[in-house]
């Protein structure tokens, strides 16, 4: 009996060392992540608020503002999650809020244009030397 | 014991959908004469024909899942789900999938055969060619082959296929296509595309007439050793941004009073706020140590001579 406890005992470890090769091999081959230079996903709350990450494009953005635009004028830090915006924030009109009104661009109700990405992506640079140079395995920078 | 009956169930089931997938191969060409002739015989709106195997290479390298994902997720900007047949299952999605495949991977194999000649070994040609090099000994493994460049979102790692929003996005390259492009970064040269009016971002958010004082000043900076002294053109800066976005916080505006080393633009401070995260990267070097040195070394060696 007790023989027959310890090799079921032994098969659930077996089961959970398999499955955490398995979960390994995904973490491994998700780690290359190839987005485009400069996307920040921001994630300070939106996984505890059970939403996507945010993921900002700069390149989409500076083809149409200058830096100056949002890192001056509207008081953006040169910090990926370094600005705390929340939701409050955005419909108050600060920092997102002030193009994404439904007057300079789409407005807050379309969620998931910007909470798009995956369930878990670390705040960061994409692409960034410093992601490259300080988490090479894919954990992400904790910023 | 009830362990071991569960772990056989999981296999079985797995074993099971191997199956199923494996049936569903034989009706690859019947979905696709059904859905996916009408854009892929023809290489409607950018479609990859069938048979094309130069066309499909590429997109065979990327692997087989991410083939699998278009198909079934769709691709934009022209790529519909399913080829919009959205009655399809994943399985027969996946059938089409690989008749396409496999019908691209079979020219080249049939063009290898001819040059090497008299080969009497004919039915060994048939079976699919294997990739040529193993994904490990790929040349240059560690940077970004072609292929991963400028993905759509719903392949580019970070968005999530399977959010409705994320097909929306704008692809980059659609926008990058009339822009100059670089080697480095988004590959694109977007100074060049701000000088050339390629692009007309705003100075100011609701003024569109609204336009920088851009300050037209070199600041040459000696470096150590035999790498070229760097060169900082406010101008390219004041086009983009404020004095105030770099003065005084990160560069105290003052000869000589700014420490600036590679190590600490690496980890992100200095030029390193910028370049390295949106601005071109570090690996750029000549773009700002553009001054080559006046060569002091050769002089005294001549006055040594002499």
């Amino acid at each position: 009996m007790f023989l027959r406890l310890a090799a079921v005992r032994r098969l659930g470890f077996l089961r959970i060392a398999l499955w955490s090769v398995v979960v390994a091999i995904i973490l491994v081959a998700s780690k290359e992540a190839p987005a485009e230079y400069g996307d920040v996903v921001i994630n300070n709350y939106s996984d505890g608020a059970g939403m996507r990450p945010v993921v900002f494009p700069h390149w989409f953005h500076r083809m149409r503002f200058r830096c100056k635009v949002c890192h001056a004028d509207l008081g953006f830090q040169f910090k990926a999650g370094g600005n705390e915006i929340n939701m409050v924030k955005i419909i108050d009109g600060q920092f997102c809020g002030a193009c994404h009104n439904g007057e300079v661009a789409w407005s807050v109700e379309n969620c998931n244009l910007c909470h798009s990405a995956k369930p878990g992506t670390p705040t960061q640079v994409h692409e960034s030397t410093i992601q490259k140079l300080v988490a090479p395995a894919g954990q992400g920078a904790r910023k | 014991m009830s362990a071991r009956i569960q772990g056989g169930g999981s296999w079985l089931i797995l074993a099971a959908l191997a199956l199923a997938s494996g049936g569903a191969l034989a009706d690859g060409k019947a979905v696709f004469d059904k859905t996916c002739a009408a854009c892929h015989t023809a290489g409607l709106l950018g479609a990859p024909k069938l048979g094309d195997g130069e066309a499909w290479a590429p997109r065979i390298k990327t692997g087989v899942e991410k083939l699998y994902a278009s198909a079934i997720n769709g691709k934009p900007p022209n790529m519909p789900a399913k080829g919009g047949a959205s009655d399809l299952s994943d399985g027969d999605a996946k059938a089409a999938v690989d008749y396409m495949v496999a019908a691209a991977q079979k020219p080249p194999a049939k063009a290898e055969a001819k040059p090497s000649a008299p080969a009497p070994t004919a039915p060994v040609a048939a079976t699919p060619a294997p990739p040529t090099t193993a994904e490990v000994n790929a040349f240059n493994r560690l940077l970004k082959p072609p292929s991963k460049r400028n993905l759509p979102p719903p392949e580019d790692g970070i968005h999530d296929p399977a959010n409705d929003g994320t097909h929306i996005l704008q692809p980059p390259l659609t926008a990058f296509d009339p822009l100059p492009r670089s080697t480095a970064g988004n590959r694109v040269n977007w100074v060049q595309a701000l000088d050339g009016a390629r692009i007309g971002p705003r100075w100011d958010l609701k003024d569109p007439a609204a336009a920088p004082v851009v300050m037209d000043l070199n600041i040459v900076r000696e470096v150590k050793g035999s790498m070229p002294d760097v060169v900082y053109p406010h101008k390219q800066h004041t086009a983009w941004l404020d004095c105030s976005n770099c003065h005084p916080a990160i560069f105290v505006p003052q000869k000589g009073a700014n420490q600036i080393s590679m190590a600490a633009i690496l980890l992100g401070q200095k030029c390193g706020v910028c370049h390295g995260k949106v601005a071109f990267p570090v690996s750029e070097c000549r773009a700002c140590h553009s001054k080559k040195k006046d060569f002091l070394p050769a002089k005294t060696a001549q006055q040594g001579g002499g």
